[in-house]
């Protein structure tokens, strides 16, 4: 077992150090954050430029400066911003809270819309309700979620006033942008709730607790649902990327100051060691919980280890 | 389970509908109270971008002015009007060809308590000129100082390394902001950035990044307290939101609103729409090395076979103005009495016919694809080159990629966009960097008359002789139709009914210290 986890440690590290890799060379054929420094303003020279870049040390061959950042990752320093001048690992920690308030919103919108419209829909199949629901889940996966969220500002913030447009102003703030995330990723969850409640009220055992004369709420409740609940839970786990994804255009819109907002602005002004840092920590959660994932199912079920 | 789940739709369904027919009947507390009076006299301003720092001297862009105009005082200051006046300096002259002295402002405090005095003002351009300016991109506009040198407490000497025509100018800009010395010494540049300390009309109170910038009055100010009791910086980047939020009434001023949404704000009885024009031009410019654009008379053909002024006044709606020059009307050096070239589609033909290019060539047109208008306006012209016979391919890329890999190493089309903002509002630093040979924006174009009149403009304080080799200038350009200036670039800002006194600034440096609110 133990060879098994340092194998899995071992390939883990080696994709973080290709992920480093990849985005310390990408980023950098993109463009030269010392150009970008002067956005807005007037036309640098040469001169200029090339004074930018020592004090950046982009001057530098790649290697040197590849070097340098991995060294200094390995002991917690993520570098400083080319922008602000403060550290990486700073910038994100104070970002971090508010990613995590609208992704847990939205995946919280997302549960208390799916489970009881899936239901429903199952229970009541090819009714109108559920031809409803399904039209209506269609809808919410074709619409871009940028434009969902300035329909949902005019509508209830600007229209009606219930809710402020954007920014960060209180426990409000967070409604909009929850819903916006929650509907897209409900128009998913739906159908697969949907569906694999159908599969689960074919299965015999559902016969048999309805012969047993059991009332359909319980039926469907404690016998049905729960296990229809396993391949929507995985399905959950593994959405956590497009719900990264879909967090960076919504932060945008909202002006939501989270690390979307962050990694899109640092994109721009071509702020590397910004970037570098997202991607490293980003990438080591996904691949923490890979690994996490991986190891305990060697220990629960012992021919996965046999692979090694 | 089921029952409750009916519930629940039924109470959603429900929900759901009454806001959409809310919304749609045009309910909702249109006529009522604003919740922008319930403000009071604080002022909210909406801005597209957070500069993530406030340091004077490590920025560019327009949306740092919009507040460190506000936060930090130059020797001099220049208003709305764009002209130049006394500032931190009561008055300034050349006592010797190189060297400009200062008389200083007294009994100014920065917003900590320290003195502005001539110490201040020497630590300020020793920090701007040393390796802490190396870093930014401000330093490279002051070089031409060589140091700066206490007579007096309130005196200071501006000893000039070459001379620099528009140095006076620079003095009013963001990178010449006096800082305090004794602050900066004891926290440090980074702390400084997010912490700013200077000597306006506004101080600093909080700053959460990307999210929002609070200011408080300087009742203490030198010119007077503002009329305002406080004012908040949101930092909204979708534009579409920035319009929501004043419709709203969560914001009073907001800035950059994109022509699609102006009659959005035009139309609200709460707004007003105030354009100005700023003192950034759109051109085309062509890479003589690349054929056909080599030939002057293909140049000319692409130029008269554009209808700029239907394009400005269908795609921009009209908020954009005609140029003549790669300058705006607002810079010096600009020759108005120039006119732009005609459309003329009849002698686009011509001149192509007589260049021997055959109908059909394909023309390589390459841009920045970050501005809509010009996109917009490139499909536009992509018709209009049509009508005379050439086919014009689009070919856009990413802003930063396009300054920093394509447009310098000439890999652009024979073609291609280009548009900057003459901050000094003195021709000369566009024009250096464009037109004089080898020039890291200009790897291509190289002229003798031009070289010499851009050596006269630059070697001279005489401002008549500058403003005859500016124009000397502007009419050899127009003659060999290097570039197709298209428009002087007009910026929107939305304005809530209650604020008084704003004066929509052409450099985005709005200056609080006039505005009141109702």
């Amino acid at each position: 077992m133990l060879r098994y986890i340092a194998a899995r440690t071992g390939g883990a590290l080696a994709v973080l150090a290709a992920i480093t890799l990849f985005v310390a060379f990408g980023v950098r054929l993109t463009g030269d954050p010392a150009v970008a420094q002067f956005e807005g303003g007037t036309p640098p020279s040469a001169e200029d430029i090339a004074r930018i870049q020592r004090a950046l040390g982009t001057n530098r061959p790649f290697l040197t400066q590849y070097g340098a950042f991995v060294a200094d990752a390995l002991r917690g320093n993520l570098g400083t911003s080319f922008r602000s001048g403060q550290p990486v690992v700073a910038l994100i920690a104070e970002r971090t809270p508010a990613t995590l308030a609208l992704a847990t919103g939205g995946m919280v919108v997302a549960l208390l819309a799916a489970f009881p419209l899936g239901t429903y829909a199952a229970t009541h199949r090819n009714a109108l309700a559920d031809v409803l629901i399904r039209v209506g889940s269609l809808l919410g996966l074709s619409f871009p979620n940028f434009w969902l969220g300035i329909m949902l500002i005019l509508i209830v913030a600007v229209r009606l006033r219930w809710l402020p447009p954007s920014g960060y102003s209180g426990p409000e703030s967070l409604i909009l942008p929850s819903v916006t995330l929650g509907i897209v990723l409900a128009s998913t969850l739906v159908r697969l709730v949907r569906a694999s409640l159908l599969d689960t009220l074919g299965q015999p055992y559902v016969r048999t607790a309805r012969a047993k004369g059991l009332r359909e709420r319980v039926v469907i409740g404690r016998h049905a649902l729960r296990n229809a609940l396993l391949p929507v839970v995985t399905f959950v786990g593994l959405q956590f990327g497009a719900l990264l994804g879909g967090i960076v255009i919504l932060e945008t819109v909202y002006a939501w100051p989270g690390i979307g907002q962050l990694a899109v602005s640092a994109v721009v002004t071509r702020d590397y060691p910004v970037v570098q840092g997202i991607v490293v920590v980003l990438a080591c959660g996904v691949i923490l919980i890979n690994l996490l994932v991986d190891i305990s199912y060697g220990l629960l079920n012992p021919r996965v280890r046999v692979g090694v | 389970m089921t029952s409750r789940a009916h519930g629940a739709v039924r109470v959603g369904l429900a929900v759901a509908l009454c806001a959409v027919m809310t919304a749609m009947l045009g309910g909702g507390p249109a006529g009522a109270q604003s919740p922008a009076h319930s403000r009071g006299r604080s002022l909210v301003i909406v801005q597209a971008q957070d500069p993530q720092t406030w340091d004077p001297i490590a920025t560019f862009l327009l949306s740092w002015g919009m507040v460190g105009s506000n936060l930090f005082d130059g020797l001099l200051d220049r208003g709305p009007d764009l002209v130049l006046r006394p500032g931190l300096a009561t008055s300034w002259m050349w006592i010797r060809p190189d060297v400009l002295q200062f008389k200083l402002r007294k009994g100014v405090k920065f917003h900590n308590g320290e003195p502005v005095d001539a110490d201040a003002v020497k630590f300020t351009f020793d920090r701007l000129l040393g390796p802490e300016g190396a870093k930014g991109p401000q330093q490279g506009n002051y070089k031409s100082i060589d140091h700066v040198q206490v007579v007096d407490p309130f005196t200071v000497n501006f000893v000039m390394k070459t001379e620099d025509p528009v140095i006076v100018t620079k003095l009013a800009g963001y990178g010449a902001m006096i800082v305090p010395p004794k602050y900066i010494q004891e926290h440090g540049s980074a702390y400084f950035g997010s912490n700013p300390v200077g000597t306006g009309p506004f101080k600093f109170v909080e700053y959460r990044k990307d999210d929002h910038l609070t200011l408080a009055v300087n009742r203490d100010y030198w010119n007077g307290a503002p009329h305002v009791s406080a004012v908040t910086y949101r930092f909204v980047p979708e534009a579409a939101t920035r319009v929501a939020e004043l419709q709203a009434g969560r914001a009073d001023i907001a800035q950059g609103i994109p022509v699609s949404q102006a009659e959005v704000v035009k139309k609200d009885a709460n707004l007003t729409l105030m354009p100005v024009g700023s003192p950034t031009v759109i051109e085309i410019r062509f890479d003589p090395s690349k054929p056909p654009a080599g030939d002057v008379r293909f140049r000319k053909a692409v130029i008269a076979s554009i209808d700029v002024q239907t394009i400005i006044s269908t795609i921009l709606q009209g908020y954009g103005h005609r140029v003549s020059t790669f300058q705006s009307p607002l810079s010096f050096g600009n020759d108005a009495s120039m006119k732009p070239y005609p459309y003329d589609p009849n002698q686009a033909k011509q001149l192509l016919a007589e260049a021997g290019i055959k109908p059909g060539t394909e023309v390589t047109l390459s841009f920045p694809s970050n501005n809509a208008d010009f996109r917009e306006a490139a499909q536009a012209m992509g018709s209009y080159l049509q009508a005379v016979g050439l086919k014009l391919v689009l070919q856009p890329f990413e802003q930063v990629t396009y300054f920093s890999d394509i447009l310098p190493h000439a890999k652009t089309g024979p073609i291609y966009e280009f548009g900057w903002g003459g901050w000094t509002l003195d021709f000369d630093n566009t024009a250096y960097l464009l037109y004089h040979k080898g020039e890291y924006w200009n790897p291509v174009f190289s002229d003798s008359e031009v070289e010499r009149y851009l050596t006269q403009e630059r070697t001279t304080n005489d401002q008549g002789a500058r403003r005859k080799a500016f124009f000397a200038l502007d009419h050899r350009l127009y003659d060999l139709a290097i570039d197709f200036p298209l428009w002087q670039t007009v910026n929107l800002w939305g304005i809530n009914k209650r604020v008084r006194g704003f004066v929509a600034p052409p450099d985005d440096r709005v200056r609080l210290l006039s505005i009141d609110v109702q």
